[in-house]
């Protein structure tokens, strides 16, 4: 019997690995072509130079992206930027971004960094963001970084693919976010573990490269290896003048051996609200309406792009964030923020009482800035809500689309935006 | 290989924001014990700095990618996660600092309790715990040899000397 063709993932590993035909479940040494990091470098740092490695493979395809901790806090964080700082200079690494750049995730997309058909690595849970741009990205360790950049290789299982196919349109209203909650909440924080979630069916075309991005990223969020939109008019239209790399966009065989697949109906979707505690806790906004909201968090990897500030502008544009709420915005990048402003809708957001926060991943890390009281609830348009998430574990965290965020942010408690927008036009 | 040692059980769905939250991620490994699972309650702290191996019901290690939590744990002493399934990047992060992870979901709520003895033998595939057998699937070659080695700084370490020799990694 002729061996079943071989998914995107699979072809990716198969050239990258030099293994003709990968199977699930083997473990493969693949060479990145592409690989990126943030603060957390220091650990990749401090492994490199333990291993004895003295030069860094390839260092055009090597990026550093300050996003989790800046500016500064302290002492140490600042010493801890100041060593990645130098050792991005004596390895020459190409792509050093400092602190106010953007969170790593965007920058890389956004700089035409992440190219379709690229096996990508990063040392963070949210590398799958690249997948947007028909990559494969690889969350991994920082231990493991330091070991790429110096063997110039990785160890990774082949994964199963599941094609999750998207029918109908959103309704209007509802989100990518709102797809997204809703896959968590229906299959579990695990529910797609070691696998790649490859987004296909007649939706998918006309989902623009942000809201990919945001599925992408949130895959994370269902235990996924990645999540990718196969190459497209789209992608090419995103990346034209853009690409640092060349590349061959890959595409699966037609007769390639999916683990499952799954449809998900758009037209059938509301807005969802992820509960506190874990991220498939997801209910429809309804069921979480009337909840009191301390502070109000758009920002993230997940959903801080230029579209979403919009959405949330849109609702926020005239209004006043309520007096019992701190608003706090941190655009994904500075060219996000850049972007905000020549559209206005950095000013309507400013009037309307929200406190911005440099480009980075601010609150949702937990690290610095943002930090909750006992006792309140944070509605985040975030990709995480577990306990202690924003560094206090007597707080709560619930997680929504930047629409969702921004009526409730003038309410004061859950709003559907809907509803809020129909009552106040 | 086989090992041998004292048990400490944990519950569903334990994210690594809660094995180690965020703050602590830049502590000296040593200074990380102090904190690691105390997000859990202060008593899971104690619990875990005193087991050598770790029983962790599903999803053990989800969320963040931060490799501070597997540190934290191998830090603390810990040399085998048992249970699961686990998340994907802490089975890697673990792995990674030399803390070997066995999927085997059947031994979560069978009766292994604290401070239990278990013994491994991850060559026949098998576990004993609690006078029963659970059946564990091998090991990659390529996990044996990263823990073998101790970790994957010192697997990287003797991979660079062979390149350097001109071996087979040149």
């Amino acid at each position: 019997m002729p061996e079943p063709g071989l998914t995107l993932a699979q072809k990716i590993l198969a050239r990258t690995s030099g293994v003709a035909h990968p199977r699930p479940g083997q473990i493969v040494e693949a060479m990145p072509d592409f690989s990126y990091s943030h603060d957390f470098a220091v650990y990749a740092i401090d492994a490199f130079e333990r291993m004895g490695a003295t030069r860094v493979l390839r260092p055009d395809r090597v990026a550093i992206c300050l996003d989790h901790i800046v500016p500064a806090d302290n002492v140490r964080d600042a010493n801890n930027h100041a060593l990645i700082r130098a050792f991005a200079k004596a390895q020459r690494l190409r792509h050093f971004f400092d602190g106010g750049t953007g969170i790593s995730h965007q920058v890389m997309f956004e700089r035409g960094l992440v190219v379709p058909g690229s096996l990508v690595v990063a040392s963070d849970s949210h590398a799958p963001s690249g997948g947007a741009l028909g990559a494969l990205a690889l969350g991994v360790g920082e231990t493991e970084l330091g070991f790429a950049w110096a063997t110039g290789r990785l160890w990774v299982k082949v994964p199963d693919t599941v094609r999750i196919s998207l029918d109908g349109a959103l309704p209007p209203g509802v989100h990518a976010k709102d797809l997204m909650l809703h896959m968590v909440a229906r299959l579990g924080v695990l529910g797609a573990v070691y696998e790649v979630l490859e987004y296909a069916g007649p939706a998918a075309p006309s989902l623009s490269p942000s809201e990919r991005f945001t599925l992408c990223n949130m895959s994370a969020e269902l235990g996924a290896k990645s999540g990718v939109f196969p190459f497209d008019a789209t992608t090419a239209e995103f990346l034209r003048g853009q690409a640092q790399f060349d590349f061959e966009p890959v595409q699966s065989d037609a007769d390639a051996a999916y683990a499952r697949e799954l449809t998900v109906d758009l037209a059938a979707l509301g807005p969802m609200v992820a509960l506190p505690g874990r991220e498939d806790r997801g209910v429809p906004v309804g069921e979480a309406a009337g909840r009191t909201v301390h502070q109000v968090f758009i920002g993230s990897c997940t959903n801080a792009r230029a579209d979403d500030l919009a959405i949330a502008a849109g609702i926020l544009r005239g209004r006043r964030v309520h007096e019992d709420v701190r608003l706090i915005v941190v655009p994904a990048s500075r060219a996000v923020m850049a972007e905000a402003a020549r559209t206005g809708d950095l000013e309507a957001l400013l009037e309307a009482g929200a406190t911005f926060m440099p480009s980075g991943c601010a609150v949702c890390a937990g690290v610095h800035q943002g930090v909750l009281a006992d006792g309140e609830l944070c509605l985040s348009t975030s990709n995480r809500n577990a306990p202690g998430r924003m560094g206090n574990r007597k707080a709560e965290i619930a997680l929504c689309s930047p629409a969702t965020a921004a009526a409730s942010a003038v309410t004061g408690v859950v709003t559907d935006a809907r509803e809020f927008a129909a009552v106040s036009d | 290989m086989n090992l041998r040692g004292t048990v400490a059980v944990f519950g569903d769905y334990v994210s690594g924001d809660v094995i180690l939250p965020a703050r602590y991620a830049f502590l000296d490994p040593e200074a990380m014990t102090a904190h690691v699972l105390e997000e859990l309650d202060p008593a899971a702290n104690e619990r875990v700095r005193r087991a050598d191996i770790l029983v962790a019901g599903t999803a053990f290690g989800y969320g963040t990618g931060r490799e501070s939590s597997a540190r934290a744990l191998r830090a603390a002493g810990v040399k085998v996660a048992i249970g699961g399934p686990f998340a994907r990047m802490f089975y890697r992060n673990a792995i990674n600092n030399g803390l070997l992870v066995l999927d085997c979901p059947a031994l979560v709520g069978d009766g292994v309790e604290d401070g239990c003895e278990m013994e491994i033998d991850t060559v026949a595939g098998k576990i004993r715990c609690a006078g029963r057998v659970y059946a564990v699937p091998p090991v990659p070659d390529l996990v044996n040899r990263i823990v073998a080695a101790g970790d994957l700084v010192a697997y990287g370490r003797s991979w660079l000397r062979e390149r350097a020799r001109g071996g087979p990694n040149a």
